[in-house]
């Protein structure tokens, strides 16, 4: 990389490193767009304006999971309490809708806020394996759960005067609230990464930490923000899903780390941190929640194909960024 | 990095293409969704019977649904769990088997895999794709409000089956077609009572908590023994989520810490699969030396009482499909339908085991 004269062999690689970025930051939207235009030529139903707007919505709830997860697999790190976290947070805003619409938002993102901080500060100080802190704080949240629904046995339901249903249910423009919310939140989240120094280090770190901590970036800062921000992110997207089901569901959440990890990955984030993007990540969420509308519009194919071409879609993906990265580094 | 791993590299790339690609094509491929999943002979003449019907009657106009021919609908069945429950996959078969009987255009289905978020796309989906009338198997009583309302604005009438929602009757929903739990209860004590002569120590394996199955099928079993069998002593009782493992892992830790347990009462026949292995295990013989009683009606459970090892199951009937065109056939014929529908429920035990086996899901 140091020679002064280049040989015109350099050149092809680089043009084919140039090819391995985007196509490693926008495979999934091609594969997205391609599943799409296909879809809609093939189903009657699929292109129309109430499914794609259904799609939209019933991803949205994820996506905001996602994004908090985005920035912890950048940073090198994993967040498996999100499921646990997001049920929870729908639980607490359900009961906190029968004290005040303010008491279902707040108390939610406050609680939820605090199980990321503890793992961050655990992570961080501690120097414990994210993945390890992460699974207890899974069983924690799920536990926590079950104590205060009486072992999930109760169901809190918001009050069908409370403002708070408006959150999920009410729409602007003819497009539900919690669209414009992640449309809002990864727009932001896509400034934070590109923009600010907390998202350089988030990247720095899950490069190479050493070097990161050696360069004096505040690494621990970094990390308990990013582990309480996804905590905060996950108790949000419950509570969006308690005001549009108007009820505190015991039974959510259960997988849904691994189902927002696959959507992250998929979007583009390398799973050893370092290099991702945010947009990719709401790829991700869409393209998941595309392939279980296709199916269920096959309508004769059991629904666990999706499970089976997601996976797929997954080790495709992943197998292609391995490749694309040994493209980039020649 | 060298280069001779490029190809392998590509080989699996290319490899995985083509699974998908296959994937992807057999996904192109509409129009058998009113084929039967499979064709076992009986059960499409073991269709449920109405025991009773409670709550006031909801009529089409009083719905505000528009009258419709089954011949020409497109129906939709939103199953709530997968189907490798036995009891899911009867559920299933039935549907599909009766809306084949009563020649409706199309029957759409989907299968929520136990999460409620899927089970309200899932819904939304088959409005979207044109559905007239939906059967719901709900993943959960709670927070299915967004697929109900949608429903609603489309005028289409959702029947529930095997769980009953909280919303309101006649208006989010028409009717729920389910089993009584807490009657499965009553009589599995009643059959504990007949097998054991009356003197027993009762272990019980809990399904889930958090789940009205669970609550009526012990409060069931627990009034009746307190009203009608002072013999029967409840010793202990202890959660195996329904299933097999957990029950053979919870019955063996109860058999140890309670040696004299002479009776196993199990709210599934998964977890009393579980403990007939337990038992089996702590040197003992099961259905002689510890009587087991549970509920269900699966034909490993059925086939177990036949050799000897449960002495009585008490059926929880999946094959809703028949009852279910049924109500909606009436429905649209202008006659009122009850909120809740409750069927009969048969029992299985050493008299009728070895000839009703066939029955058994």
């Amino acid at each position: 990389m140091t020679a002064t004269v280049e040989a015109p062999g350099q050149d092809r690689t680089r043009g084919r490193a140039r090819i391995a970025r985007v196509a490693q930051r926008q495979g999934a939207l091609v594969i997205l767009a391609v599943v799409v235009v296909a879809a809609t030529f093939t189903f009657d139903s699929f292109g129309t304006a109430g499914n794609l707007e259904n799609i939209a919505l019933q991803a949205s709830f994820l996506a905001v999971v996602a994004l908090g997860m985005t920035f912890v697999i950048m940073s090198g790190g994993i967040d498996l309490s999100v499921g646990s976290v997001f049920a929870l947070g729908g639980v607490l805003a359900a009961w906190g809708a029968g004290h005040g619409t303010w008491a279902a938002v707040l108390l939610p993102v406050v609680v939820c806020g605090a199980i990321g901080l503890v793992q961050g500060l655990v992570i961080a100080r501690g120097g414990l394996p994210p993945f390890i802190v992460t699974l207890a704080g899974l069983l924690f949240a799920r536990g926590l759960l079950l104590l205060i629904s009486d072992e999930g046995a109760t169901t809190y339901k918001v009050p069908p005067s409370s403002a708070f249903r408006e959150l999920a249910q009410g729409s602007f423009l003819g497009i539900g609230y919690p669209v414009w919310i992640v449309a809002v939140a990864f727009s932001v989240g896509g400034l934070v990464l590109h923009r600010s120094s907390y998202g350089s280090t988030v990247l720095a770190i899950g490069g190479q930490e050493d070097a990161a901590d050696l360069m004096g970036l505040p690494v621990l800062r970094t990390k308990v923000v990013t582990y309480t921000v996804s905590g905060v992110l996950a108790g949000f997207g419950g509570l969006l899903m308690a005001s549009y089901t108007s009820s505190g569901v015991t039974v959510l959440g259960v997988g849904t780390e691994l189902e927002v990890i696959a959507a992250v990955v998929l979007g583009g984030t390398l799973l050893t941190g370092g290099a991702g993007t945010v947009l990719g990540s709401l790829v991700g969420v869409l393209l998941l929640q595309v392939i279980r509308n296709v199916i269920n519009q096959i309508g004769s194919l059991n629904s666990n194909w999706q499970a089976v071409i997601s996976g797929t879609i997954l080790l495709v993906v992943v197998t292609l960024q391995r490749w694309l990265a040994t493209v980039q580094r020649e | 990095m060298n280069r001779t791993t490029f190809p392998r590299t590509w080989r699996l790339v290319a490899c995985s293409a083509a699974v998908l690609g296959a994937a992807l094509a057999g996904c192109t491929n509409p129009g058998t969704s009113e084929q039967a999943a499979g064709t076992g002979g009986n059960s499409g003449d073991d269709g449920q019977v109405v025991k009773e019907s409670t709550g006031e009657g909801c009529t089409l106009e009083e719905y505000g649904a528009e009258k419709i021919d089954l011949s020409q609908a497109v129906v939709g069945f939103s199953q709530s769990e997968p189907d490798t429950a036995a009891f899911r996959a009867a559920e299933t078969k039935s549907i599909r088997e009766a809306a084949k009987e009563a020649g409706v255009e199309e029957l759409l289905v989907t299968n929520a895999n136990n999460e409620l978020p899927k089970q309200i796309a899932d819904i939304q989906n088959m409005l979207n794709q044109g559905a007239d009338f939906l059967i719901v198997a709900p993943v959960n009583s709670d927070g299915l409000d967004p697929a109900l309302d949608a429903a609603k604005q489309r005028g289409v009438p959702v029947l529930t089956i095997d769980r009953k929602v909280t919303n309101t009757h006649c208006e989010d929903y028409l009717a729920f077609l389910g089993s009584d739990f807490y009657e499965q209860g009553k009589r599995a004590a009643d059959a504990m009572n007949e097998a054991t002569g009356g003197q027993a120590k009762v272990a019980i394996l809990l399904g889930s908590s958090g789940n009205n199955v669970t609550e009526d099928r012990n409060s069931g079993f627990k009034d009746q023994v307190q009203a009608q069998y002072p013999g029967l002593e409840i010793v202990a009782e202890q959660t195996a989520n329904f299933a097999r493992d957990e029950g053979q892992a919870v019955a063996e830790q109860l058999l140890q810490s309670n040696p004299d347990i002479t009776a196993i009462y199990a709210h599934n026949d998964e977890m009393a699969l579980g403990a007939v292995t337990a038992v089996q295990a702590a040197g003992k013989q099961p259905g002689e030396d510890i009587k087991i009683v549970s509920i269900d009606g699966t034909r490993n459970a059925v086939q177990a009482i036949v050799d000897g090892q449960i002495n009585a199951v008490i059926e929880s009937n999946p094959r809703f499909g028949p009852l279910a065109f049924e109500t909606a056939r009436k429905f649209y014929a202008g006659e009122p339908i009850p909120e809740n529908v409750i069927i009969t429920d048969d029992e299985y035990n050493r008299d009728n085991a070895e000839e009703n086996l066939g029955e058994a899901f």
